[in-house]
């Protein structure tokens, strides 16, 4: 009798399974996260053939300040389906506070989540063992803008080593003019811009990217020699007379969105303000109009120049990572599709889209843009050679990342090259 | 005083606990669950039409359910009951909405950054040592001395001066009151591009750049004269400035020439020319709110007072000083009341402006700055509980003034 009654049990569980399992049509999943205006549009639009394909509705809520409200979210329990962090650390901190669902729990396959978008990229996710983060879109930031047409103009070529690069701007400065453009002002977040300076010649310097992940664990000190060269040589481009064109002020006071804006403008001589300008890719969506269409063309990137020639050549990027907040099939079946090649594909056609799904198998000739469509193939080239690293700011603790090594790359900046020192025994000090 | 028998007794607390207690819990409960199995059986559409009618009739229902529950008790009783009526929901809801989250957040501050284990009063130790704590609270001084200051002093000299126009009061009054009307965040966003900063050869929108690198024979703002654009790139002209990223005058002549001087310049040069430009987007936005008090309280001066003086001889200001301000002294101590207040809580200003970048925090934006950004639930309750033991002196000592003043 109680056999049959289990049986009964297993048998009516399994109908229900069936029932329910069968079809997610009319589901609903929500999405929070820090897209706006075209970008939010762009990965709604992902979305419109898997609705029609599942019958899941997917609906993306975007907003400026989602980094605060998916914090009060988190502690008042009201949370998203799904939310899109803009760096990794996000996920991590929500993940340690025990809000997340782990991609493991969930069902996903990870051999696959790894071999498409490689361990490392989901390695910026896990606590404790456990995954929880979900690549998404990247940009590439070890790029430099210049205009090969005022390169050519003044016989000046694409620097490949850093001396090359140092070379080329005391030309430019010996000929009066200045070589870099460089604004960091970003409304509480200033100093990313010099953060990022550093990053990249990190990852060129001493042993490149073992150095690098060392330097991010906190595994070698804030003020080690390594570090320490980093930022002599960061201060030697916003220091050295003549560098940056306006100097001091324009490196703290610039907001980073119109920093290249000099180099768009001819002074009386037919100079433009500036010939270099270290930008991550998505720095086209700030420029100009008129210049904007030109992106790739006119105004076009060449690779952050080598350092030492024993290192692999190394990227460095950032983009958003999912979280998970609530086990649910429809949630599954949403997560597998932000995780397959072509989930990508409607925000990659806009003409308007800069950023660059991380995806192996994406097909790059999706992007409306060259540009795009090369920065993408770095981007894949580098996790290929296990050579693309995260911004190392957004993956610290944000007691640094996000607060003293900004805060102390401003002063650095304003203080000038004797500051060093106390800038970096300050954020050692700062690290929790 | 009447005696209750102990029959009275009981049947008036119970009359108290369901007209008080029982019925608003369980007509609030009731429309609480009505509403959450509403959500999800019909469209949005319709439960906003619902909660319109509902949601409108629930204070109504509420209040007219109780008095009929207080109707039953003796008629003796129900002034008292009726009173306790009207204010119980109000104690309810600052309880709820006050008194509940400041007990919480002074609880909070003890706790380590998630909010879970006790720490002590580590985060106080920290809000006193950390440098970036430091700074803030500096700032956040002088904003309390300068902002309280200007304002009252500007608000008064033109309360007084706009008293005396024979015409044109209004008018005079209505343009210096204009700054109250638009928001911090738009006055912020007005003072941003007049500070506005960009780097050359750029054309400088803002006003004062503009001004500062168009002085000089060859400098120009980038104006086109004769067809040739004029730049300021000449070795004479002056360079632009990044207002908002001063933190001293050392970039200025003045401060130059100040350097290494007695303590007095010393101070000078150590002036925090970012945050001081700041705190005027403040005194412009509230000088008007002042000096629309101040010209309330000025009116209210008996004319035969200030004719009294001018028989004797005495000059304008010494009317002013000796006649006005001790008239209005009360009025000037409660503007100074609301404006420490205000600039304790004063948040939308450098948040639109710097969002507190080269030490121009101020607390309330350093609270929010701990929550969100480096995610410190402790730190950031802290925080505010600094800002709350700044303004409760404030508060008691306007209280036992009001105390005093309604003894008189």
């Amino acid at each position: 009798m109680k056999k049959s009654i289990f049986g009964l049990l297993v048998i009516l569980s399994m109908i229900a399974v069936a029932c329910g399992g069968g079809s997610l049509e009319g589901e609903e999943v929500f999405i929070t996260g820090a897209l706006v205006g075209n970008d939010a549009a762009g990965f709604q639009e992902n979305f419109d053939s898997f609705t029609e394909e599942t019958g899941i509705i997917v609906s993306f809520q975007g907003s400026d300040n989602f980094e605060q409200e998916i914090q009060i979210q988190m502690e008042s329990g009201d949370t998203p389906d799904i939310a899109l962090f803009p760096q990794p650390g996000g996920v991590v901190d929500a993940a340690q506070r025990g809000y997340l669902i782990s991609l493991e729990d969930l069902g996903v396959d990870m051999d696959e989540y790894r071999a498409s978008f490689s361990s490392y990229i989901v390695g910026l996710g896990e606590v404790d063992g456990a995954h929880y983060g979900g690549a998404h879109a990247f940009n590439l930031k070890s790029i430099v803008w210049y205009q090969p047409a005022e390169f050519e103009a003044r016989g000046y070529s694409v620097p490949a080593t850093w001396d090359e690069m140092i070379a080329l701007a005391d030309q430019i400065v010996a000929e009066g003019m200045n070589p870099f453009c460089f604004g960091m002002e970003s409304e509480g977040a200033s100093g990313w811009l010099a953060t990022d300076w550093m990053e990249d010649i990190m990852l060129r310097t001493g042993e490149g990217t073992v150095t690098y992940d060392k330097w991010v664990s906190h595994e070698i000190p804030f003020n080690d020699p390594v570090v320490k060269n980093a930022a002599t040589l960061l201060s030697q481009i916003m220091h050295t007379d003549g560098y940056v064109v306006g100097g001091t002020d324009a490196i703290v006071s610039t907001y980073f969105g119109n920093a290249q804006d000099p180099m768009f403008v001819k002074d009386a001589n037919g100079n433009p303000g500036c010939f270099m300008h270290r930008q991550a890719s998505f720095i086209t969506s700030f420029w100009p109009d008129e210049v904007q269409s030109q992106a790739g063309v006119e105004t076009t990137v060449f690779p952050f120049p080598a350092m030492d020639d024993g290192l692999p050549k190394a990227a460095l990027g950032a983009g958003d990572m999912f979280a998970v907040y609530s086990d649910s099939d429809a949630v599954k079946e949403v997560v597998n599709y932000m995780l397959s090649p072509t989930f990508f594909e409607a925000a990659a056609q806009r003409p308007d889209n800069s950023r660059i799904y991380g995806h192996v198998d994406f097909d790059s000739s999706l992007y409306s843009k060259d540009i795009t469509r090369t920065l993408a193939d770095a981007i894949t080239g580098a996790l290929a050679e296990n050579a693309f690293r995260f911004d190392a700011s957004d993956l610290m603790p944000p007691e640094v990342g996000g607060g003293s090594f900004w805060k102390e790359m401003m002063n650095l900046a304003v203080n000038g090259p004797g500051y060093i020192d106390e800038a970096l025994d300050n954020i050692e000090k700062s690290w929790p | 005083m009447k005696k209750y028998s102990q029959q009275e007794k009981l049947l008036n607390f119970g009359i108290s606990f369901l007209a008080l207690g029982a019925f608003p819990l369980v007509w609030f409960l009731s429309q609480a669950i009505l509403f959450r199995e509403l959500t999800d059986l019909i469209s949005r559409n319709m439960l906003v039409v619902i909660g319109l009618l509902v949601g409108s009739s629930f204070v109504f229902l509420l209040f007219s359910g109780m008095e009929r529950i207080i109707k039953l008790a003796p008629i003796e009783r129900r002034d008292s009951l009726e009173a306790k009526m009207f204010a119980g929901p109000s104690l309810f809801m600052i309880f709820l909405f006050l008194f509940y989250p400041a007990i919480r957040t002074i609880y909070l501050s003890f706790k380590d950054r998630y909010g879970t284990s006790f720490v002590g009063f580590e985060n106080y130790l920290w809000s006193f040592n950390d440098t970036e704590m430091l700074v803030t609270i500096r700032n956040q001084i002088i904003w309390l001395v300068f902002v309280v200051f200007f304002t009252l002093f500007f608000g008064l000299i033109v309360g007084w001066l706009t008293d005396r126009l024979n015409k044109g009061e209004a008018f005079f009054k209505s343009i210096v009151f204009m700054p109250m009307a638009i928001s911090a965040v738009g006055a912020s966003a007005i003072f941003k591009f007049i500070y506005e900063y960009r780097p050359p050869p750029l054309t400088q929108i803002g006003i004062l750049n503009g001004i500062r690198v168009s002085t000089g024979e060859q400098c120009y703002n980038n104006r086109v004269i004769d067809g040739v654009v004029k730049g300021y790139d000449d070795a004479s002209c002056n360079r632009a400035v990044g207002w908002l990223q001063q933190r001293d005058l050392s970039n200025f002549q003045i401060g130059q020439s100040l350097e290494s001087a007695s303590w007095l310049d010393n101070i000078l040069v150590n002036l925090p020319l970012n945050t001081v430009l700041l705190l005027v987007i403040m005194i412009w936005a509230y000088t008007g709110f002042a000096a629309v008090v101040f010209s309330a309280g000025i009116k209210a001066i008996p004319a035969d007072i200030m004719e009294a003086g001018q028989i004797d001889g005495a000059s304008e200001l010494k009317i002013f000083v000796s006649i006005v301000i001790p008239y209005i002294k009360s009025t000037i101590i409660v503007v100074g009341t609301y404006m420490v207040i205000t600039v304790l809580k004063a948040f939308d200003i450098v948040y639109v402006t710097t969002r507190g970048d080269l030490e121009t925090n101020l607390l309330a934006v350093k609270m929010l700055d701990e929550f969100s950004k480096y995610r410190n639930i402790g730190r950031s309750s802290t925080v505010a509980v600094l800002i709350f033991i700044c303004v409760i002196p404030i508060i008691i000592g306007n209280t036992y003034r009001e105390k005093e003043n309604s003894s008189l």
